[in-house]
């Protein structure tokens, strides 16, 4: 139990303070603790879970007010309960190829391994979705295996592919679609993660798991090729 | 059918609405009019804008009727005229609605002493929501048009004006505000009392490194007794974040949906609006309130 209390955020904003910490089991109560304020379908504009906070947007201060209590209740009861899963568990096909593994290189090189060492290492472990942010879709998973740890780039790539794999720090991501950043280019993945038709837009929600697992040139085509929907995509490689 | 054909863009043109809402968990952030104080006005005009209004700053934008006639108002303090399709020149005002018929060009020259000026449309612009609103965010790439307009756009709007009636309003009362009173932000305690009165006496100058996502000022350095540094999370548009230059930034309406630098304040809902028009160079003073 984390949950340290709620604070004001401006006029029209609540803080939920988890502490100043970070680590998979704040994260898993955050949000889990989101997806339960998500549920009491309250009057509010946006809720934005991310490390160790949940910051809840209103229209204005009396609707805030109005809602502040529900939280309060709902965080009270959350804390008494087993956890709901409902979750989901992503196995999501990455190519390491060195068409795409841009900065693999640089890992190889700080921590002495070779390249199959990194996509082993990579591929060996389910991670976790901290949180859903920096770019519509882009999702912060971790932790990675610490022999895998690397500083972001001394200086950010202007255009970082679409569907790129990074790692920084302890985590690693993707790019949901082509950006600037600093995150160190090590893969790429066959399918778009997120679609702006779709009325659930984002493939992963904070909380998912994902774990990847390496396909070869001619089977990333194919995939590829394939052009999945979201919700085919639920279907295939999520349980 | 009815169409318009953008024949110069001007700077920043960008289709908005009062916000995109309930994604900001998924990395979407809120974006919308920069001054909702002037939308709500041309609501009063063009009741049926379909939520699809028509942003600008500084040069705004020329718009010519391509086929069929339209209904439009602008709002905001700005210069314009009309060249009629017989080259005569009408002279028009904000918020005071236009028809416009084939030929007509509407020539919004300059927005005066403000930033962002506006164009509803009566049955809006015929275009398709996205993520359940028309607001543009460039960076993001999300938009019913999702990027700014450009030269020789064009619009379709199928449904006939219902009515020629000039409607009128008289011009809303938008005072220029340079002294906001804030609130503490969450990371307030990052600030020592002497940087906090440094804060609420100094002065800050807008920047012209200002745009839909931050106004950057230029004032006395406020360096946090603590860190720089925070653990990234949920942001509002109008917090007032302070990054290890010292220079704080005010956050709009295309937030980033998450950030790492301490907040000291943030803005009430209508002090974003009223910040968003002051031009770079303008000067402006805080003060904290503490209840809220």
């Amino acid at each position: 139990m984390y949950f340290k209390g709620i604070n004001s955020y401006g006029d029209r904003g609540l803080v939920l303070d988890f502490g100043d910490e970070t680590s998979k089991s704040i994260s898993q109560e955050v949000n889990e603790a989101f997806l339960n304020i998500l549920n009491l379908n309250l009057q509010s504009l946006n809720i934005v879970p991310s490390f160790n906070k949940i910051v809840v947007i209103f229209e204005n201060s009396k609707i805030r007010d109005q809602n502040k209590d529900k939280i309060s209740m709902e965080m009270r009861d959350t804390n008494s309960q087993t956890n709901k899963k409902v979750t989901k568990i992503w196995e999501i096909p990455a190519c390491y190829n060195e068409d795409f593994a841009l900065d693999i290189k640089i890992i190889q090189k700080l921590h002495q391994i070779t390249k199959e060492e990194v996509i082993n290492l990579h591929s060996s472990v389910r991670y976790y979705t901290y949180y859903i942010g920096f770019m519509p879709g882009f999702p912060y998973l971790g932790d990675i295996p610490s022999q895998l740890i690397t500083p972001r780039l001394a200086t950010p790539r202007v255009k970082i592919p679409a569907r790129s794999i990074g790692i920084a720090k302890n985590h690693t991501c993707i790019y949901p679609r082509v950006s600037p950043g600093g995150w160190n280019i090590i893969g790429q993945i066959p399918f778009d993660i997120f679609d702006l038709q779709s009325t659930k837009p984002s493939l992963f929600l904070p909380g998912d798991e994902v774990k990847f697992f390496s396909v070869s040139l001619p089977e990333f085509q194919k995939i590829k090729k394939h052009n999945f929907s979201l919700n085919e995509l639920i279907k295939e490689y999520s349980s | 059918m009815n169409s318009i054909i953008i024949t110069r863009a001007g700077t920043h043109s960008t289709i908005q609405d009062f916000g995109r809402f309930q994604y900001q968990h998924l990395g979407v952030s809120p974006s919308g009019a920069m001054d909702q104080r002037i939308i709500t006005e041309l609501q009063k005009i063009i009741p049926n804008h379909q939520n699809q209004f028509l942003e600008f700053a500084y040069v705004g934008p020329s718009i010519k009727v391509k086929e069929g006639s339209v209904k439009i108002c602008v709002g905001g303090n700005c210069n314009m005229s009309i060249q009629k399709n017989n080259n005569s020149q009408l002279e028009c005002h904000p918020y005071k609605s236009i028809n416009l018929f084939e030929g007509d060009e509407l020539i919004i020259h300059n927005t005066i002493d403000s930033v962002y000026g506006y164009i509803a449309f009566e049955h809006g612009l015929g275009l398709e929501p996205c993520l359940n609103s028309y607001a543009t965010d460039t960076k993001a790439g999300i938009g019913s048009i999702n990027r700014s307009l450009n030269d020789e756009d064009i619009f379709h709007i199928s449904k006939d004006v219902n009515s020629w009636d000039i409607i009128s309003i008289p011009k809303p009362d938008l005072e220029k505000v340079t002294n906001f009173k804030v609130y503490p932000g969450p990371q307030l305690q990052y600030f020592s009392d002497n940087t906090l009165q440094s804060f609420i006496s100094g002065v800050f100058t807008i920047t012209n490194q200002s745009d839909r996502m931050g106004i950057r000022l230029k004032g006395e350095s406020l360096i946090s007794s603590k860190s720089h540094d925070i653990l990234s999370e949920g942001i509002l548009p109008g917090s007032i974040q302070v990054p290890s230059d010292g220079q704080p930034i005010v956050l709009m309406r295309d937030i980033p949906c998450t950030g790492g630098y301490p907040k000291i304040a943030i803005l009430n809902e209508v002090d974003i609006s009223r910040i968003s028009q002051l031009p770079p160079e303008t000067k402006i003073t805080f003060d904290l309130q503490t209840i809220y």
